[in-house]
């Protein structure tokens, strides 16, 4: 593993530096949807004796290697393939996180490791120690691919290009390796040269300039030859392949955009924008665009809405939208500014290692932030800053932290920086998908502490600083080692913060870039009359999972009479109280208008107010300079000042959040007259709507005159002579649109004495859909119809039933009734004219799904399981699995919870899949701690297969996986399942809780033995668990001749103590010992076994792989172990033919060859051991393979 | 006489009657005292008209033109003839009409010539004069022995003038103005009259309507979709009273999901144009990279084309977009072979 220390420059973990790379993708078939290409590496030895060059790639099939155009020996191995093997009854998530952990980390690029090792010829070694190039060939094909290239082929008549069929690269973090071999690191820099063949009617887009595009001979095809001069990561390459139609953009003619035939106009409009985040960009950053060109490409079933690449984003087609769209139109223009920000920081200033993300997703962040501040204004950026800030406290508190720059020194375990999580933070690949989201969220909140810390001008010189730094570099053509310029680390960053601005930010990083956890204070205050000083006591609740102490400034903002004051507290450990000096006498000034922090001065009504006190409001923190949850007491009449008189939308914002808990008629009038003012921040008004509601019905029994929000709904959006008929709409003004969507839909939350929704609210929302008229408007109203059955759906409140009778049209309720008759015209209308986004079939599901929860309509999955199929727009699929998930859980349905878990394994949207995974987590159908006829011992094997080898295609969505598995069962062994009859044992060795150290069967033990054996050759057997354990039978059976002491190590490389490994021996029958490990037995030098990754794969394509002494320093003993000479004939029809069941027979053969092989050898593994322990410190992740495979016919050489 | 006058000068309007009756008016005065008993057969007069007899205006032509005829066949009589053909008397019967319709018409002329509305005596001698008849022979004319008397012609039902137009009373001529002035015309032509409710209200039962008539629509319209395809139901003992349209899966579903659809696509054109066009007139072209795998270079250059006339245009100055994707397409270099 590759550890950065302070000031030092890149190291790279690999004994060569690439310099160039060569894509080469020949054809791509769409109707069998593979590809055939090479690609062509060009390497610099850095050590003398290279003689193993590691790449990465997964799912690739690769025929041949050549260096220097010699045939070379390589061996394809992918842990990741398989987690856990054959532990058929281990079902523990810590065991397997650490297992996953220690699978990827195998195969890091950041610690110089991969799938794909390539053996240099021995005849150029010579050529080797003189340091001089190697070219690496390597040709390769890619068949159906699960991940990394997604095709998208409509089923529908015409050649590919008619039909709209295409192609894209696509994956979380680096995932190029998915679709061509490479080093997978955004750490490698390389310059590239991209060529693509397709067919004629077919473009091709990808990374850099198109230098020419040549057809082939016969005319039909014709090959895209782009070159990329910038340095750039493998991980930053991307593909796209369809039939596009092509626009240039006619403000910056080196922009040229792509989306799917049809779609041309939206595109135009979508885009016409995007000149003005450039220049945003390019004038903030004083740095031009780094590449020569830019390309945006829409796709449909894109995995991520935007993907940004370099010199190139993809971006899902559904952002696309016409003039008439005014909610899409905000939302796809962030997403092209976000994108436009990554093209800076994250491609052309790549990132050092994982640790260091934060700082370019802090970046990218920030100055996406500092847009959206120009763009929507100050409000929509604080309101904005406010939002991603509760969110990540809300998200730390409940899960423990999130740490932006773990650093994994030392090796101890105890310095485990996530151990409450369930995942390792190790890998960006074995992160939790939301983790992520809100690890990007905390990073641009930090960068905005930073700024709030040395001003933003030098923050802004920090950032041309380092474009600058890299731009210089990127010219350096044949200098690669200056590559690394383009990498930003923590500590560069750092470094160039504290030379530019001179200041020391080191405590405000330890504090929340070093640290996980977020503040949480608690304020209260008296006023103290005699001395004239507000008493404030401020504590701290440091003791919560997720939190942490403050020490430190921290601003509070008093508004007196005579005016607004900041303070700056220190926070200090045991100081709680402190006094604040008022500046203003008690007494009622007469008639003075009051100024406020913006030097406004306004007339209040003070009668309100505390006839003592000079207080009007108190703010804590109000720039929101700590990333903190405050909870303050203050009175009802404070909060409601603070609501009508101060300008922050924040603060507007806290203050209806907390007179939620003031219901009184004061309060009411406050909320009431935000409402109407039209000045106000559109979306504190839309707050002020539901805090309305909720007040209301908090009153009900005192409320006076028409229900909430009703009379000014009239006054704002009806017709003068006729009052009960809703205007003809006109959405030219987007804030009062914005407060007319919103306004029904919290109306209907309000509810009478009887908690029924007030049949005058109802008869209401039903005029408004009623008499709806869009024909004069220029914009679209489906998102306004959408919110109004949204509303609707609002007022459902739960059935009377008596004693379970079975809901009936007959026993429908006539208001139901009446909503039911509209969501069915809605619904239905959707299927003539579609609205955009089908945004109103989206509410008339949900809406049924709340008519059916609430017991109006019988419970009923399978309307919901016909619009979640794939060919429906995706979002109506989200809604619809969105019900049935919800479905699940309310009846406990199994079925539906297999449908759902099925679907997750074949749907074909990447996303679909992911999104399912997500809502169970969200909304799982039982937890660890519920009792729950769901929770059995198929399910958990389900999911555990799903996690463990079902999902190999896709970080993302295995990860998903495993958060599904710990929302279900949590971190220990689920306990539905029996006690585990066989007799392998688990220990956690994690001092906080030792998990139950379970009895160990004798009988059953050769089961498990066994297991391992066959791992060895895991990719043949493939996932098809099924087989195994048939497999398992056969063997365990007929081997015990060939007994021998097995000894695994499941999770972890032996000599990292970093990970809470466990240790497992085992034994079968009399003639081997058997070897139990409990928690506390940590002493690496008893255990006399293979730091054994077993989760492997291997493809051999060539025999007799020569021997050469190893590469020494790093990877000496594991890299020997992994060259396996193809000796024998059917080992290279397994490789042809993989995951096939047919070959269980040869399995089972060379089960026994191995068998034999390992008992032979055994000494000499220990011996081998010894070797290993001494080099631990230096090799944390140095893995080999188990004796069984037959390749510790070559131990002797490493032993000497 | 003054009722049949004043019928005369009200109906204007009434074409066919019109004629008739001013030739009856006229030849009053002349003939008045002319009407002696004629042959007993009255004249078979097949009019056009006569057809539907049933009609008092009909009645009253038919009862004048009989008189005429008796008239005529007196004079005939008077005059030694025995007997008639049935042409000859309608010959005679025409003339005499017209005669007498030229009198009362000239006599109408010179009557409203001096600013009057009824003819006087002197006005009909005039009338007589200017036609070249003789008016001294007339006293002795009139007095001859051997003209035959004719019974007056039986009342015929009078016509009934047409009350449907008559709406509220005329009102009287005040007392300026002289009573020969015409009267006022029927109130109706000038007075407001108030049929429907206030326009207020009327706001509101529009959007009622329309609201209604919308859902009506709407409704029927799914569920006639409903009817005649896949339904799926909320409740499982009722298929029919909350249809809803099976929902089906698209091949592509995002076209359906992003593209206006076309009833939005109008409304949009309808509502701005202006700003529409002010987009379209700083977006390029559509660089189309059509479907079609064929003739993919030559489209390039066109669309090149294209683009640089258009950027041309639009900064004035000949600037090319110089975009890779834009060019065109090269051809195979014969040296790459395989």
């Amino acid at each position: 593993m590759n550890r950065k220390k302070g000031d030092k420059g890149f190291e790279s973990p690999r004994p060569y530096k690439l310099t160039h790379q060569v894509v080469c993708i020949n054809n791509i078939n769409f109707q069998r949807k593979c590809v055939v290409g090479y690609v062509e590496l060009t390497i610099f030895p850095t050590v003398a004796n290279l003689n193993r060059i590691k790449l990465n790639s997964k799912q690739c099939r690769i025929y041949r290697v050549r260096v220097n155009d010699l045939e070379a020996a390589f061996i394809y191995n992918d842990p990741t393939l398989e987690v856990c093997h054959h532990e058929s009854k281990q079902r523990n998530l810590n065991y397997f996180s650490n297992a996953y952990a220690a699978a990827v980390s195998a195969v890091d690029p950041d610690a110089g490791n991969g799938e794909l090792c390539i053996k240099v010829p021995s005849e150029l070694w010579k050529h080797v120690d003189e340091l001089k190039v190697l070219k690496v060939h390597i040709n390769f094909s890619l068949d159906q691919p699960k991940g990394g290239l997604h095709f998208v082929v409509p089923n529908v008549e015409g050649s590919m290009a008619e039909r709209g069929a295409h192609v894209f690269s696509c994956g979380y973090q680096n995932s190029t390796r998915f679709w061509f071999p490479c080093v997978d690191s955004y750490s490698e820099l390389c310059t590239w040269k991209l060529e693509y063949t397709v067919d004629a009617a077919m473009v091709a887009v990808s990374n850099g300039d198109l230098v020419e595009t040549v057809y082939t001979n016969d005319m039909r095809k014709k090959t895209f030859h782009y070159m990329l001069t910038i340095p750039t990561a493998a991980s930053n390459i991307s593909l796209a392949i369809g039939p596009f139609e092509i626009l240039v953009d006619p403000y910056m003619h080196e922009v040229t955009h792509f989306c799917l035939p049809q779609l041309l106009p939206l595109l135009k409009h979508t885009t016409s924008y995007l000149h003005e985040v450039f220049e945003f960009y390019e004038e903030i950053l004083t740095c031009r665009y780094p590449y020569s060109c830019f390309k945006t490409v829409f796709v449909d079933e894109a995995y991520v809405e935007v993907a940004a690449y370099a010199s190139m984003s993809i971006f899902s087609t559904n952002l696309l939208h016409s003039a008439m769209i005014i909610d899409e139109t905000p939302l796809t223009r962030r997403y092209l500014a976000e994108a436009l920000a990554q093209q800076f920081f994250g491609c052309f200033i790549s990132r050092m290692s994982w640790s260091d993300e934060w700082v370019l997703k802090g970046i990218s962040g920030y100055i996406y932030g500092l847009w959206m501040k120009k763009t929507f204004g100050v409000n929509e950026y604080r309101h904005w800053i406010k939002k991603e800030l509760d969110q990540i406290v809300v998200y730390e508190l409940k899960t423990g932290g999130v740490l932006l720059h773990p650093i994994f020194g030392g090796g101890k375990e105890k310095d485990n920086p996530a151990s409450h999580l369930h995942f390792s933070i190790k890998h960006p690949h074995t992160l939790s998908w939301e983790y992520y989201t809100m690890f990007q969220c905390k990073a641009h909140l930090v960068m905005r502490l930073i700024e709030n810390r040395i001003s933003m001008e030098f923050m802004l010189q920090v950032f041309n600083k380092l474009l600058s730094l890299a731009s210089t570099a990127s010219s350096q053509k044949f200098q690669s080692h200056m590559w690394s310029q383009m990498l930003v680390s923590t500590s560069g960053f750092l470094k160039s913060i504290s030379n530019v601005s001179g200041k020391d930010i080191q405590p405000l990083i330890k504090q929340w870039v070093d640290q996980s956890s977020v503040v949480k204070f608690y304020g209260s205050f008296a006023f103290n009359r005699k001395r004239n000083v507000l008493e404030l006591e401020i504590k701290q609740d440091y003791t919560s999972p997720g939190t942490q102490k403050y020490v430190g400034p921290l601003k509070v903002t008093v508004q007196e009479l005579d005016g607004s004051f900041n303070h700056t507290l220190q926070i200090e450990e045991n100081s709680l109280k402190h006094d604040i000096p008022c500046h203003s006498k008690s007494r009622r000034n007469k008639k003075k208008k009051i100024p406020l922090m913006n030097g406004e001065e306004v007339d209040m009504d003070l009668s309100a107010m505390d006839a003592d006190s000079p207080l009007l409001w108190i703010r804590i923190d109000p720039d929101m300079s700590v990333l903190r949850k405050v909870e303050f007491e203050q009175a009802d009449f404070m909060w409601q000042y603070q609501l009508r008189y101060e300008r922050d939308v924040v603060a507007q914002e806290e203050s209806i959040l907390a007179l939620e808990k003031f219901p009184t008629p004061a309060s009411r009038l406050a909320l009431t007259d935000i409402l109407e003012q039209e000045q106000c921040f559109y979306r504190v008004r839309m707050l002020a709507c539901f805090c309305l509601a909720k007040i209301a019905n908090s009153m009900v029994s005192t409320w006076t005159g028409p229900p909430a929000m009703k009379s000014l709904f009239t006054r704002m959006f009806c017709c003068k002579s006729c009052p009960n008929i809703v205007k003809t709409n006109n959405f030219m003004n987007f804030q009062s649109y914005f407060l007319q969507k919103t306004m029904p839909v919290a109306m209907a939350l309000l509810r009478d004495v009887h908690n029924l929704c007030p049949k005058e609210v109802l008869t209401f929302i039903l005029d408004l859909i009623k008499y709806n008229d869009n024909r004069k408007n220029k914009f679209s109203d489906n998102y306004y119809r959408a919110e109004l059955i949204d509303a609707l759906a609002n007022s459902v409140t739960p059935a009377v039933s008596v004693n379970n009778e079975v809901r009936t049209l007959d026993n429908l309720n006539p208001d139901i009734r009446l909503i039911l008759e509209e969501i069915t015209r809605f619904l239905n209308m959707e299927k003539l004219l579609p609205s955009y986004r089908h945004t109103i079939t989206v509410s008339c599901l949900k809406a049924i799904r709340i008519l059916q929860k609430n017991g109006h309509v019988p419970s009923d999955p399978a309307l919901f399981k016909s619009y979640a199929e794939y060919g429906h727009f995706v979002d109506i699929r989200i809604a619809a699995l969105e019900a049935v998930v919800d479905y699940t859980k309310v009846d406990r349905s199994y079925e539906e919870l297999q449908w759902l878990l099925t679907m997750v394994q074949n749907d074909p949207v990447p996303y679909v899949r992911h999104k399912i995974l997500n809502m169970l987590t969200r909304n799982p159908p039982f937890t660890k701690n519920m009792e729950s006829p769901l929770c059995n011992e198929a399910l958990v094997d389900q999911l555990w297969k799903l996690m463990n080898s079902g999902t190999s295609h896709d970080w993302r969505l295995r990860c998903g996986a495993v958060d599904l598995y710990f929302t279900l069962f949590g971190l220990s062994r689920p306990s539905c399942l029996p006690l585990p009859e066989l007799g392998l044992v688990l220990n956690l060795k994690e001092k906080k809780a030792v998990l139950n150290p379970t009895i160990i069967p004798e009988s059953v033990a050769n089961n498990q033995e066994a297991v391992s054996n066959p791992n060895n050759h895991g990719p043949l057997i493939g996932f098809q668990n099924i087989e195994d354990d048939h497999l398992i039978k056969e063997t365990a059976t007929s081997m015990s001749i060939h007994q021998q002491g097995l000894k695994r190590k499941a999770d972890m490389p032996l000599g990292s103590p970093l990970e809470p490994g466990q240790i497992l021996e085992k034994n079968e029958d009399s003639k081997v010992k058997l070897k139990i490990r409990f928690s506390n037995s940590q002493e690496e030098e008893e255990i006399d076994m293979d730091t054994v990754h077993d989760s492997q794969a291997f493809i051999y394509h060539h025999l007799n792989m020569l021997e050469r002494p190893s590469t020494p320093g790093k990877e000496q003993s594991s890299l020997e172990l992994n060259m396996l000479p193809l000796q024998a004939a059917p080992l290279s029809a397994f490789s042809k033919e993989s995951n096939s069941s047919k070959h269980s027979d040869h399995h089972h053969h060379h089960h026994h060859e191995h068998k034999k092989k390992k008992k032979k050898h055994k000494h000499k593994h220990k011996h081998k051991h010894k070797h290993d322990s001494k080099e631990k410190d230096k090799e944390p992740f140095a893995f080999s393979n188990s004796p069984a495979s037959g390749r510790s016919i070559r131990s002797p050489s490493l032993s000497d | 006489m003054a009722d049949t006058a004043s019928g005369g000068s009200s109906g204007s309007g009434t074409v066919t009657a019109d004629m008739p009756r001013d030739t009856f008016r006229g030849d009053r005065p002349a003939h008045g005292s002319a009407w002696l008993g004629g042959p007993a057969n009255p004249p078979p007069v097949e009019r056009s008209g006569g057809k539907h007899s049933t009609t008092p205006a009909d009645n009253y032509y038919l009862a004048r033109r009989r008189t005429l005829q008796v008239v005529v066949s007196s004079l005939l009589t008077e005059a030694g003839f025995e007997s008639a053909e049935k042409a000859a008397v309608e010959t005679l019967t025409e003339m005499l009409q017209s005669y007498v319709s030229e009198i009362g018409r000239s006599a109408k002329s010179y009557c409203e010539h001096t600013a009057r509305t009824q003819p006087t005596l002197s006005d009909i001698v005039v009338t007589l004069v200017e036609m070249g008849f003789n008016v001294e022979t007339l006293p002795a004319y009139a007095k001859r022995s051997q003209r035959m008397v004719i019974t007056a012609p039986p009342v015929t039902n009078q016509p009934v003038t047409p009350k449907a137009l008559t709406a509220g009373q005329n009102k009287p001529h005040p007392s300026h103005i002289p009573g020969h002035f015409p009267e006022f015309p029927d109130p109706h032509t000038y007075i407001k009259t108030p049929t429907y409710r206030e326009p207020v209200s009327d706001y509101q039962i529009l959007r009622e309507k329309a609201a209604s008539q919308r859902r009506d629509v709407e409704r029927a319209l799914t569920r006639f979709m409903a009817k005649t395809g896949e339904t799926q139901s909320l409740f499982k003992d009722d298929v029919s009273t909350f249809p809803l349209i099976a929902a089906r899966p698209f091949t592509i579903p995002y076209l359906t999901a992003l593209l206006p659809s076309e009833l939005e696509m109008q409304q949009m054109e309808e509502t701005d144009s202006s700003e529409q066009d002010d987009q379209t007139d700083t977006e390029n072209l559509p660089l189309h990279m059509s479907t079609d795998d064929s003739g993919a270079e030559k489209e390039n250059a066109s669309v090149l084309q294209q683009n640089a006339s258009l950027s041309g245009t639009r900064n004035g100055e000949e600037s090319l977009i110089d975009n890779p994707y834009l060019r065109p397409v090269k051809k195979p270099k014969i040296r790459r072979k395989k």
